[in-house]
């Protein structure tokens, strides 16, 4: 091996003379900014830098191109429900089809339900009078029944098969929304007056 | 051109009155104006040379609004010293197949490249991987436009929100790479 290499490999400096030390000097920062080059090159997740081209009877050149997407959700398909001259002897269902998209690496997502009664209760109302409902959620479309929601409390855990933000394209739902109003509640309902609320729901990437 | 120019200044007709010294100024000043000849018919020939530069990197950056396109357009040199001065371009993306995708990991994120040969567009015609686009022609008059017009052409990708609101999560990366030929 080459005096200079056991050097280095020895990472200590034998003076020889002024001009040897010299000499060494420079290899070393030469080595030293040429590793310093290296690293950054080579670097995992460097961004390359755009080439330009020279001539000749072709030229090539080239661009990096970056994009960071976020993690987003989105909640579609809803629509409104209405429950219409029902037989308070019997409890009533509606269940619905929505859309909820995820574009987090699983996929997931949390929801949060809030009714527009006091303090987010799921609850409708015709001016002082209120009757309850339930609040069901599927992470699966086509769903009559699912976890029974609290209101202002998250479910996590949920997955979407989604694969447009809207579902425009692949799956046309990916969850099932299910509204429910129990007989004992319909019975506390006046008749022909009609009770009226929102429910909002809050999704969230998981 | 060569053979020629030593051919003819060298040449004496056999027997001539002409001195011999005055002969061979003659024939260096034919054999002059012959090579001038020549040499300046290849000097306004085309050499059929091309060259692209000014190209930029292209930083989307976090792409806050999925739900609608997102573009960079950029105005780059691309000289051609060619019959009519036309190029062709032919771009390749780093995606399997040459695709024009973006990666993050197994997940892509496809783009648009849309060529103009006028600087200053922010939409032209759209290429596709790894076929040629003909029939360009440059303004550029210097090869990396020094001089004359500072650019030629223009280069525009573009993210599309339908791609877009298909993505998932991540920081994607990619390179495009654009290679210009005589036309």
């Amino acid at each position: 091996m080459h005096p200079f290499w056991m050097d280095l490999a020895g990472g200590r400096l034998v003076k020889r003379g002024p001009e040897t030390v010299d000499k060494k000097i420079k290899l070393y920062r030469g080595l030293v900014a040429c590793a310093a080059t290296l690293a950054t090159l080579g670097a995992p997740g460097s961004a390359q830098a755009s080439t330009q081209g020279s001539l000749g009877s072709t030229s090539t050149g080239s661009v990096s191109i970056s994009a960071s997407v976020p993690s987003r959700v989105r909640i579609s398909g809803l629509s409104d429900v209405a429950f219409t001259n029902v037989d308070p002897s019997a409890d009533v269902s509606n269940a619905q089809n929505v859309c909820v998209w995820s574009n987090t690496s699983t996929q997931g997502y949390r929801l949060t339900a809030t009714g527009s009664g006091a303090s987010n209760a799921f609850t409708l109302a015709n001016a002082a009078l209120t009757v309850p409902y339930t609040v069901e959620w599927s992470g699966s479309s086509g769903q009559t029944s699912g976890t029974a929601l609290t209101a202002g409390s998250a479910l996590t855990g949920l997955t979407s098969s989604a694969t447009n933000s809207n579902c425009a394209s692949g799956p046309s739902a990916s969850a099932s929304l299910i509204v429910k109003i129990g007989a004992s509640s319909l019975q506390t309902m006046n008749a022909s007056t009609s009770y009226t609320g929102t429910l909002t729901l809050l999704v969230a990437p998981e | 051109m060569a053979v020629g120019f030593s051919a003819v200044g060298l040449r004496s007709a056999p027997g001539s009155p002409v001195p011999c010294a005055r002969r061979t100024w003659r024939g260096i000043a034919w054999s002059t104006w012959l090579a001038l000849a020549l040499v300046s018919a290849p000097a306004g020939a085309q050499s059929n040379n091309v060259r692209i530069t000014k190209l930029s990197d292209v930083a989307f950056g976090s792409l806050a609004n999925l739900g609608v396109d997102a573009s960079s357009a950029q105005s780059i040199c691309v000289y051609a010293n060619t019959s009519g001065d036309r190029y062709r371009v032919t771009a390749t993306g780093s995606a399997p197949g040459s695709a024009f995708a973006l990666t993050s990991g197994a997940s892509l994120l496809p783009y648009e490249v849309q060529w103009s040969a006028s600087s200053g567009q922010s939409s032209g015609f759209q290429l596709s991987p790894n076929v040629p686009q003909t029939g360009l022609v440059s303004s550029a008059t210097q090869q990396t436009c020094n001089s004359g017009p500072v650019t030629s052409a223009s280069l525009i990708l573009l993210l599309r929100a339908t791609a877009l609101s298909s993505a998932r999560a991540g920081s994607y990366s990619g390179t495009l790479t654009l290679i210009i030929g005589a036309d």
